[in-house]
């Protein structure tokens, strides 16, 4: 199983494929390293020569954040708007959407499960 | 879509000459301002400012993370008042 660029194992994907399963890389990215360095997308990440291999985890690691460094940033990045008090972060706050969504219906992602309230006029009409 | 990077991040003018001014004396009086969409550029740092929120002004002191940040995004215009159902019900009653 190849390991790239630390704790990643995809499995016998091809590699443009089996790269996107690194936290930070999606297909587009994915396809831009692969013919940076001149890989073919089709191979199997098990078929891999360990030159490319590493070829590839030392350019990633060089060029991009990943994983949890990535993730960190995120964090930081929230943290840094919700301390200022800017629109953002006090929507990051409340917990409602950050980019202007509607929030009469829907935004259910951000704001959970659905809270009935009893004695709203819908449900007293129909009781 | 974003501004264009050519054309570089937009300062209110009057509002950037107040800053200015304001330097060279070494006061830092609060600047009322209704400039919502001017961006916070690094010579606003350590300024205060009272932006409009079309109804009153709020303070805002600017730091170093604010930078890139426009003015109005700190001076909330709505108000939310809790959805506060059965309470709310109760007190008028009561």
């Amino acid at each position: 199983m190849p390991r790239i660029a630390g704790i990643d194992i995809p499995t016998d994907k091809r590699i443009v494929i089996a790269l996107t399963y690194i936290y930070g890389i999606g297909k587009v990215l994915s396809k831009k390293i692969l013919s940076e360095l001149k890989i073919d997308e089709n191979l199997r990440a098990k078929d891999l020569h360990e030159d490319q291999s590493s070829a590839l985890g030392a350019y990633i690691e060089k060029n991009f954040s990943i994983e949890g460094q990535l993730r960190r940033q995120e964090m930081q990045n929230i943290a840094r708007m919700k301390s200022i008090g800017c629109y953002r972060g006090i929507r990051h706050k409340v917990g409602l959407p950050v980019r202007g969504q509607r929030t009469k219906t829907n935004a259910r992602t951000r704001k959970g499960r659905k809270k009935t309230v009893a004695g709203k006029k819908n449900v007293k009409e129909l009781g | 879509m974003s501004r264009s990077v050519k054309k570089g991040p937009y300062v209110d003018g009057k509002l950037f000459e107040k800053v200015q001014k304001q330097k060279e004396m070494g006061s830092s009086e609060p600047i009322r301002t209704w400039a919502r969409s001017c961006t916070i550029v690094p010579d606003f740092v350590s300024h205060t400012f009272m932006i409009h929120n079309g109804k009153i002004f709020h303070k805002l002191f600017v730091t170093d993370d604010m930078v890139g940040h426009k003015l109005g995004e700190f001076a909330l215009t709505r108000t939310f008042r809790a959805h506060g159902g059965v309470k709310k019900k109760e007190t008028p009653h009561g």
